[in-house]
């Protein structure tokens, strides 16, 4: 990153590494040749619920990616949409769920980001 | 709620915070601990808007793996597309957060080439004749969250593309080297990123073999002259000009050259549109056959007036916009300040290519009141834009006429 060896030109190796840790923003930087990024955590987690598909939601579906992807949907996501995606995930992604876990994840998707949800 | 396919980015109300984040480059921290939002023009719209490595903040679609939209202002700024702000797109969370690109190699091979090799990032620079291009890329789902009726999938406005100096090599020259056979029918592309369990349907696309051979498609290793930033496939990219960035594979290691057409899920059944004219079907119905997403539409934008924006009735003014197509270049844009009653034509900028986004001009005195500006371009084959918005179910290649509703006071 241009940022930082700018700064390594700049600046001791020692004041360096102090730099890198105060300067908020600068999260890529390169050793030798390799460069390097840290992600942001989650921004978003899983909307808490009392359906048993919250927890294995967490389990079989936030282990692999960020919650948005049930956030953002349109609420008018239909029951139809949350299965064809689960059984995507199983078939296609080799997401280790089984019918019963389908039928809880889907209920609990569809209610708590889709169609079903409470008015 | 918003169901007006007219709908657009504009109505999108930066909140308090996001101006905090505008200072992102020095309080970086402060903003992460209270994120930024924007509030897309749609139900369920609002976003977090946060800084990735060596990004801006851009509007998060997802954070896992990162999915980054541009925001809409960014296209005023210039005809380039800043490199931190350029939008991100990944399909899989096992995402490469570290490389060497010394030690980076391209793998070329297939059932289909006569002499498999691989290839340094020093070979890629120093043993072939590299070139320069203009282009822009656009995810095919650029828009999507406008869609009326809505449809399911990554819902985007329209910051889901950018416009970049590309620097590499043709992949013709990259090709020819390994002596394709005349059974050579497509070649398939993969890059670092993994699907994040054992089996998973890897990321790979494919172009069929004249189109990898036309001297267009490219290996890039710099963008607007840096280094791809890490989230834009550091070290190396495919640069498919006029195609949907689907096919512009990240992070490239293996190139396949084979003897039939590749059949992953990510050409089949993904990223298909309708196999008709205009790529559509009626609004919730299904199409009875499809084709793998090609090249863009045309399109475009006013970039200087967000919609809900406040001016002075009775004062010339004037506004900026961009338009670009899939190849053939900009021939015309048309404005209307009327909702679309009445159109005069607009003064095209400067070319940087028929890839390129095409800058676009022209003046209007607003009426006290709401003006409703709206754009229309033509390409050299005398395509141009749905005044309707087309409807398709996995809400790709959306070019409706947008709508620019501004207030004159």
């Amino acid at each position: 990153m241009r940022r930082a060896a700018r700064l390594r030109r700049a600046m001791p190796g020692a004041l360096l590494a102090l730099a890198l840790l105060c300067l908020p923003g600068v999260k890529a930087w390169a050793e030798g040749g390799v460069r390097t990024i840290v992600l942001p955590p989650d921004g978003v987690e899983l909307r808490p619920s009392s359906l048993p598909g919250y927890a294995k939601a967490h389990d079989h579906c936030v282990a692999c990616h960020s919650a948005e992807y049930f956030q953002y949907q349109p609420p008018t996501a239909p029951r139809g949409y949350w299965e064809a995606m689960v059984k995507r995930m199983r078939l296609v992604f080799k997401a280790p769920v089984d019918d019963a876990d389908i039928t809880d994840l889907v209920d609990y998707f569809v209610r708590t980001y889709g169609a079903e949800q409470p008015k | 709620m918003r169901d007006d396919p007219n709908a657009e980015r504009h109505r999108r109300r930066v909140l308090a915070g996001a101006l905090a984040a505008a200072a992102l480059g020095l309080t970086g921290r402060a903003a992460r601990a209270q994120p930024a939002s924007v509030d897309l023009p749609v139900a369920n719209g609002r976003r977090k808007l946060v800084a990735y490595p060596e990004k801006r903040p851009l509007i998060v679609l997802t954070s896992r793996p990162p999915q980054l939209e541009t925001p809409f202002a960014v296209f005023d700024e210039g005809l380039l597309t800043p490199n931190d702000a350029f939008f991100v797109r990944y399909h899989h969370a096992g995402i490469p957060t570290a490389i060497d690109a010394d030690q980076h190699v391209i793998r070329i091979g297939g059932n289909a080439l006569a002499k498999p090799y691989e290839l340094t990032m020093a070979d890629l620079r120093t043993q072939f004749t590299a070139v320069e291009l203009v282009a822009v890329n656009q995810c095919s789902g650029n828009g999507r969250a406008l869609f009326s009726p809505r449809v399911t999938g990554g819902q985007l406005t329209n910051g889901a593309m950018g416009n970049a100096r590309w620097l590499g090599v043709p992949l013709r020259q990259v090709l020819a080297r390994a002596e394709p056979r005349e059974t050579a029918r497509q070649v398939a592309f993969n890059g670092l990123d993994t699907p994040v369990l054992p089996g998973g349907a890897n990321f790979v696309k494919s172009l069929d073999m004249a189109h990898a051979m036309d001297g267009e498609v490219m290996l890039a290793y710099r963008m607007n002259g840096a280094d791809l930033p890490m989230l834009n496939g550091y070290p190396v990219r495919l640069v498919v000009p006029g195609f949907y960035g689907t096919y512009w594979v990240k992070h490239l290691s293996d190139i396949q050259v084979i003897d039939h057409d590749l059949e992953s899920f990510w050409m089949k059944p993904a990223y298909r549109v309708p196999d008709n004219d205009c790529a559509c079907v009626e609004p919730g119905t299904v199409p009875a056959a499809t084709r793998p997403i090609g090249r863009f539409n045309v399109r475009s934008f006013i970039t200087s007036l967000g919609d809900q924006a406040r001016i002075a009735a009775g004062k010339p003014t004037e506004v900026r916009g961009i338009a670009f197509d899939g190849g053939q270049g900009i021939r015309e844009v048309a404005f209307s300040a009327d909702g679309g009653q009445s159109w005069r034509e607009a003064v095209l900028g400067e070319d940087l290519g028929r890839y390129s986004f095409r800058p676009f001009t022209f003046g209007f005195t607003p009426v006290k009141g709401v003006n409703d500006l709206r754009v229309r371009a033509w390409n050299r084959s005398g395509q141009s834009q749905p005044m309707e918005a087309l409807w398709q179910p996995a809400g790709y290649m959306r070019n409706v006429v947008e709508s620019v509703k501004v207030l004159a006071i």
